[in-house]
């Protein structure tokens, strides 16, 4: 309390006029940010949350009806007009958002979007102000600078754009920066540094943050305050520890129970996984490479001499980060894309040598489950059709013996029966990835691919369809590749996991070898990266990381002041 | 790049070949080339018959035929062009030198103009979604697409032209004409500046103000007969382009940019003004004729090269913007210039051709004249079918533009600028037109196609003798060799064209030369 | 960690359903909207489009109606061939009030034939010619689209070269050509003008397709051993659905354009038969001395094309709402 809030909300009330009525998005809601102080402010979608951060900006779409009050320094923002508003914008309030990919205009050049806010704000013009862009370039860690400066977006990885992003933030010294969700786009080890610089930032230049988020791991590693946010008002707020450590509120307690922690393996939410009793191979893959075609280069291998088994009724966790060629595993398991060489193995048939009539029958026994519920049904038939087209492909039974099925199916994954008729549309995002779970369990298979099948979903309902996917595996006993990038899922249900990197396995073997004791650097990288929602806990675990980089000869990322004082 | 375009236009050749070869094909089948004197009484028809299979060869083979063709078509490449004869027995390549320039002066006027308003239209309607004037635009838009522009040219014939020249040589414009379209005019630019009720209010008055003032003053001084013109105002109107440009680009606060603008204006000034008398001299000689649109063009050069010059040593730090607006105004201000010394010379024309506004052919025939009243003779032909031919385009141009825009508009990258403080006309200008030009690029080659359409029809209306006349009179007598003179230019026209919308996507968006 | 209050079957709990993200399913009732009702709902919504469809419907009765079709006789009594003596100068009897039809509502041409009939021969030949080529450049345009989105390789880029074809030879060129050789001829003219309209919207199906063969619920179809054309045909065309409709619109209204723009040039339909561009063609310099000649067709081209559009308009603005938030 010594210091004055840079940002606060006063009864802030926002309102959505849409064509479906009126949507009340922010109930009367208090909070204030002072410097040098992270705030989080937690939910899941729908929460309010990132209205209530755009507000500082006054951003919000014409439809909006703004009630109460957002003051950034000085300035109550909704009392502004544009041409006012527009010098507080980049200039005492800035924003970080959530996806670097579409965060950068792809037209112009990176240096030039960091010295048009200078130029805006007067801070610097010209050659000057191309200079400090390069200075700040350097401060968040971009090594080549000069040269990156003069390059377009997508010359430059998602990692090296949230820098720039944060740079551009950065360029005229705001007092309080918002960053929504920074970092959910990006790979663990680069949303450890993308924090770690983040935190480098409130401690050397005093800014005020306030993070958008629903990682609770993240709120642990970086918040001072949190505010717990559910349907448009902050049920819970205090310290860290406080919220983290001991919740109060029935949902802040809910949502906790619901995050996943790397270490307490199995049974987290509920049930257990069997143990595995037979040694029969469901999926035996050897030696297994997958090339892309490229356009006069060389062809590109994504997956390279990759072996590894999953037996009846295992769940094998297959991780990595982007680009480590997981996914293209599970799609030519599936039949999507064509193996360049070696054998793959389901129930003793070679996939890659089946052709026609046989290939199809051996594709009834593996089911399939993608990561993005609002993707993987088709938006045109119903729940009830689409949950039966397998039969139908497969032509197994009748219209009735089909329909039971259906419902059959519909009770194991716990919908009512009346989401039959339903379409896709209709439905939440949960419902739908059950609706895609009771797909792949149509026929009963022995082996099922589940390609990211929780992470587009909130924590709470990641956290029932965990459980209720555990429980269907317990009772049909079908052997599972659990494709993820998130350790702590894997951790709370695979038997064994195998860990790649740039399209080869690192390290593979059970799940307490791997997670518990790694031998691979990568591996460890990896573990070290992945946050816990315990505040006290992850403090350990970030000195920890830092003291394994530094063993490792890397250097921990922060804002380098020296380039910026020049 | 250089790859690149080596590869398409290799393919172009190809596909120019291919459609040669199905277009000579089915127009040798079209109909029978001899049905006009099979029909005929005349006595001396077995020889005129015979006469015709011997100068079409319509003894040999088709594929001997249009080997014979192709064969004198790729003399082209070696500049000895020869397109064969007509039914008639003319030249083709004498045809086709004659007609191709007033046709593509036509296309490419009208595309060039629907390009521009179409574009600026769609940007507006764009950025003022779900307004009245966003709703107007798109009205019109849906009115044009569904205009058949024969109909139309014949309304702008009637009404534009005819009763144009009727009201002209004693007309007056009554202050009720005055007083509306003085309202309609300030009622269309305040719906489209937009802002506050007293924002707009207070533009609609002034609007209403200037345009009154003008028309009234237009009226009093017989403007449209004796147009007023001169050094005063085009130094008037070469200064306030001035200070439009630097309001369009950098604003005011940037002294480089504003130095390199006012610069170039008075390197304008001060250039027109010496040129000027040399400009205005009285030709009637035509052998001097290619000398005075020479000098015009080098005008032009000079201009353009002091204004990079300009640029390039005023411009400072933002050495590139500096540049592109001194470019910029000097063409402007060289286009002012032209327009002065057009008008500058109308009163005279218009004691010449007393109905300036022709309704039919390129040129007037068997006019001899001096340079000035050559030119705004060929500007006078111009305005009719480019109208007619421009309004349909528009309407395509300004729907996507504004879809483009709209789906630009909503871009995560758009977000971030206006969190940067960054003013809403440069977010416009600068984030989001660049990337909403993008996917119109394309569009334009399709268009392309349209326009030689839409031009073998307009010419129709308007009686032109272009390559629109050569296809329909060739097609009319089953004679293969016009339509493929005709085929050959607006095929190349509309190969050049893919080409440069394939370079100006490259240049647009820079993850294509990756 | 573990919640112990952990469901099975039962009903959710008090606290679960009062802290869920997630909506509850309504089991009351059983009724449920598809895409394709949501589509009719925000459509029959669309006033200009409801406007469009009303009138089109109005002048295809009457067109048709009149005059009669083939051999169906219509309820008026002249024909559009046979010329009569010409009254008061040919000058339409039509008057909105006191409102009367009269003889010759549209007035006469110049050798007496009645001009109401030949408008209505006309807009009968030119929606005629106009849903015809709509229909078959649709079926080929989503057929190869479709076939070259989905399966690549050869028809893609035979697709890619005839678009390219497409370019160079204006398609009213090649319009012109084909109404040279079947002028007379209307419904095989109408066919001919299909066969060389479909390009333009095999390329955007082929776009579509392309970006839905990417999706997952096409992975997860294929990945079940569904056979490509069933995929095709169920998954993927009933989804590209939006693309195709607007675009068959689209291509309606500009054959509309094209049958009357060849017709202008003397290209298309001939007498005795009739069609709106051939009157205009006929009648262009009589706009000060008979405007009415002039006038009726162009403003029967006019609000067809101008109908069409809005129709495919409000489908576009129904198939693709952009009902977000923001």
């Amino acid at each position: 309390m010594t210091q004055e809030a840079v940002l606060q909300f006063k009864d802030l009330d926002v309102k959505f006029k849409t064509e479906f009525g009126r949507v009340h998005a922010v109930k009367g809601l208090n909070l204030e940010v002072r410097p040098g102080e992270v705030v989080a402010l937690v939910g899941e979608s729908g929460s309010g949350k990132s209205v209530t951060a755009t507000t500082a900006l006054g951003l919000l779409p014409k439809n909006a009806a703004i009630g109460g009050e957002t003051v950034v320094g000085q300035h109550s923002i909704t009392k502004l007009n544009g041409k006012q508003l527009r010098t507080i914008r980049g200039n005492h309030v800035a924003m970080v958002f959530q996806e670097p990919m579409t965060a950068l205009n792809p037209v112009i050049r990176v240096g030039e979007q960091l010295t048009e806010a200078m130029e805006v704000h007067g801070v610097a013009f010209g050659r000057e102000a191309w200079s400090r862009a390069v200075d700040l370039l350097k401060a968040v860690g971009i090594p080549n600078a000069e040269r990156r400066a003069k390059q377009f977006p997508h010359e430059l990885s998602g990692g090296m754009r949230q820098r720039v992003v944060i740079a551009m933030a950065l360029s005229c010294d705001p007092e309080v920066i918002i960053a929504d969700e920074p970092t959910t786009a990006l790979d663990v080890t680069v949303q450890a540094d993308i924090l770690d610089l983040l935190r480098s930032l409130k401690d050397k230049l005093n800014t005020g943050i306030l993070l958008i988020t629903h990682n609770m791991g993240v709120v642990a590693d970086m918040a001072d305050r949190v505010a717990v946010m559910f349907k448009g008002e902050i049920v819970e707020h205090g310290t860290a520890e406080e919220v983290l450590l001991h919740p109060q509120h029935p949902y802040t307690k809910r949502l906790l129970d619901a995050v996943p922690h790397l270490g307490d393996g199995h049974g987290q939410f509920g049930s257990k996984v069997n143990p595995v009793t037979t040694d029969e191979l469901a999926l035996e893959v050897r030696n297994f490479v997958i090339e892309y075609k490229r356009q006069g280069k060389k062809p590109f291998r994504a997956v390279d001499d990759v072996s590894f088994d999953v037996r009846r009724g295992e769940i094998v966790g297959l991780v990595g980060e982007s680009g480590s060629g997981k996914s293209t595993i599970g799609r030519a398991l599936l039949g999507l894309i064509p193996a360049h060489s070696g054998e793959v193995r389901v129930l003793g048939q070679d996939l890659t040598k089946l052709r026609g009539q046989e290939l199809k029958k051996l594709r009834r026994r593996i089911g399939v489950i993608f990561q993005d519920p609002a993707a993987s049904l088709n938006p045109r038939l119903p729940i009830g059709d689409v949950i039966a087209e397998p039969m139908v492909v497969h032509k197994i039974g009748n219209a009735a013996e089909r329909k039971a099925r259906v419902h059959e199916l519909l009770d194991a994954v716990r919908l009512p029966r009346s989401a039959y008729n339903r379409y896709p549309h209709e439905l939440s995002g949960g419902q739908r990835q059950r609706v895609s779970i009771a797909r792949a369990l149509t026929l009963n298979p022995d082996l099922l691919v589940a390609d990211e099948p929780t992470s587009a979903l909130d924590v709470s309902v990641q956290a029932s369809v965990l459980e209720m996917f555990t429980d269907l595996q317990t009772e049909f006993g079908f052997a599972c590749l659990f494709i993820s990038h998130d350790l702590a899922v894997i951790d709370s249900l695979a038997h064994r996991v195998v860990v790649m990197q740039y399209g080869k396995i690192v390290e593979k073997g059970t799940r307490e070898e791997v997670l518990l004791d790694a031998k691979e650097e990568y591996t460890r990288r990896l573990l070290a990266a992945a946050p816990v929602p315990d505040p006290i806990e992850q403090a350990q675990r970030r000195e920890e990381r830092h003291r394994l980089l530094e063993s490792l000869g890397d250097e921990v990322v922060e804002l380098d002041t020296r380039e910026l004082d020049q | 790049m250089f790859k690149y375009i080596a590869k398409r236009l290799g393919q172009s050749v190809l596909i120019l070949l291919l459609g040669s070869l199905v277009l000579y094909v089915l127009v040798i089948n079209s109909g029978d080339p001899l049905e006009d004197l099979r029909e005929s009484n005349d006595p001396n028809r077995e020889n005129r018959i015979q006469a015709r299979i011997a100068n079409m060869n319509l003894d040999l083979p088709w594929y001997t035929r249009y080997l014979t063709w192709l064969g004198g078509a790729a003399r082209c490449v070696i500049g000895q062009c020869d397109l064969g004869t007509s039914r008639d027995g003319q030249s083709v390549t004498a045809l086709v030198t004659q007609a191709a320039s007033a046709t593509l002066r036509l296309v490419i006027v009208a595309t060039l103009a629907a390009i521009i308003i179409g574009i600026t239209l769609g940007i507006v309607s764009a950025v003022r979604q779900y307004s009245g004037f966003d709703y107007g635009v798109t009205l019109m838009a849906f009115v044009f697409f569904s205009l058949p522009v024969f109909w139309f040219a014949v309304l702008l014939k009637h009404y534009a032209a005819i009763q144009f020249n009727d009201w002209l040589p004693a007309g007056q414009i009554s202050l009720r004409t005055i007083l509306i379209s003085a309202a309609v005019i300030a009622f269309i630019l305040q719906a489209a500046l937009g802002g506050h009720w007293k924002r707009r209010l207070a533009t609609f008055g002034v609007i209403f103000v200037i345009v009154g003032g003008v028309l009234f003053y237009m009226d009093a001084v017989e403007w449209l007969r004796r147009p007023a013109v001169g050094l005063p105002i085009y130094i008037l109107a070469v200064i306030g382009l001035a200070v439009l440009v630097i309001v369009l680009t950098s604003g005011f606060k940037n002294p480089r940019v504003r130095n390199a603008v006012f610069a170039t204006a008075g390197i304008a000034i001060v250039g027109y003004a010496v040129m000027r008398p040399t400009l205005m001299a009285e030709r009637t000689d035509p052998e001097t004729f290619r000398g005075a649109t020479l000098l015009l063009l080098g005008c032009l050069v000079a201009g353009v090269v002091l204004a990079v010059l300009a640029g390039q040593l005023l411009g400072g730090f933002s050495r590139r913007q500096a540049t592109g607006a001194a470019v910029v105004t000097s063409l402007f201000s060289s286009a002012l210039a032209f327009a002065d010394l057009m008008l500058s010379h109308w009163s005279g024309y218009l004691a010449v051709m007393p109905r300036p506004i022709p309704t039919i052919a390129a040129v007037t025939p068997n006019f001899y004249s001096t340079y000035w009243n050559h030119m705004i003779d060929t500007a006078t032909h111009l305005i009719l079918p480019t109208v007619a031919l421009t309004a349909i385009s528009i309407a395509a141009y300004t729907r996507y533009t504004r879809a483009s825009m709209l789906d630009v508009l909503n871009q995560d990258y758009i977000r971030t600028a206006r969190s940067k403080g960054i003013a809403e006309r440069k977010v416009i200008t600068r984030h989001a037109l660049r990337n909403g030009l993008i996917p119109i690029a394309t569009i334009v080659a399709f268009d392309f196609a349209g326009l030689i359409g839409g031009a073998v029809i307009t010419e129709t209306v308007f009686g032109w003798q272009g390559m629109g006349n050569l296809f329909r009179v060739g097609l009319e007598q089953v004679d293969p060799a016009p339509v493929m003179g005709f085929f050959l230019v607006t095929g190349s026209a509309a190969v050049l064209m893919n080409l440069v919308a394939d370079l100006a996507y490259a240049i647009l968006d820079p993850r294509i030369t990756g | 960690m573990t919640d112990n209050n952990t469901p099975q079957s039962q009903p959710v709990t008090d606290e679960e359903s009062q802290y869920s993200v997630e909506d509850v399913i309504d089991q009351t009732t059983d009724k449920s909207y598809s895409q394709g009702q949501l589509v009719m709902r925000r459509f029959f919504r669309h006033k200009a489009a409801m406007g469009g469809l009303v009138i089109l419907l109005f002048v295809i009765v009457i067109s048709f109606t009149s005059i009669g079709f083939g051999p169906i006789p219509g309820w008026w009594d002249k024909d559009f061939m046979t010329p009569s003596t010409v009254q008061n100068g040919g000058a339409p009897t039509l008057k909105l009030w006191p409102f009367q039809i009269g003889e010759h509502p549209f007035g006469q041409d110049t050798i007496g034939k009645d001009y109401f009939a030949l408008v209505m021969r006309g807009s009968q030949v030119s929606l005629f010619i106009a849903f015809t080529v709509g229909i078959i450049a649709t079926i080929i345009g989503t057929t190869i689209g479709a076939v070259a989105g989905y399966y690549r390789g050869l028809t893609e880029s035979l697709l890619m070269r005839t678009t390219d074809l497409f370019i160079i030879i204006p398609a009213l060129v090649l319009a012109a050509v084909f109404g040279r050789t079947f002028g007379s001829n209307v419904p095989i003219l109408a066919v001919m003008l299909g066969v060389i309209s479909w390009t333009g919207l095999a390329r955007l199906v082929r776009g579509e397709v392309l970006s839905l063969r990417e999706r997952e619920f096409v992975a997860a179809a294929r990945a079940i051993g569904t056979p490509s054309g069933t995929i095709i045909r169920r998954h993927v065309l009933p989804n590209a659905l939006g693309t195709i409709v607007v675009n068959a619109t689209l291509l309606i209204s500009s054959a509309i354009l094209t049958e009357t723009a060849i017709s202008f040039l003397g290209f298309g339909v001939r007498p005795p038969d009739t069609s709106l561009g051939l009157l205009i063609q006929t009648y262009q310099n009589a706009l000060t001395t008979r405007p009415w000649l002039f006038w009726w067709p162009g403003i029967f081209i006019l609000t067809i094309a101008l109908c069409v559009n809005f129709i495919g308009d409000g489908l576009r603005d129904a198939f693709d709402p952009r009902q977000t938030l923001d």
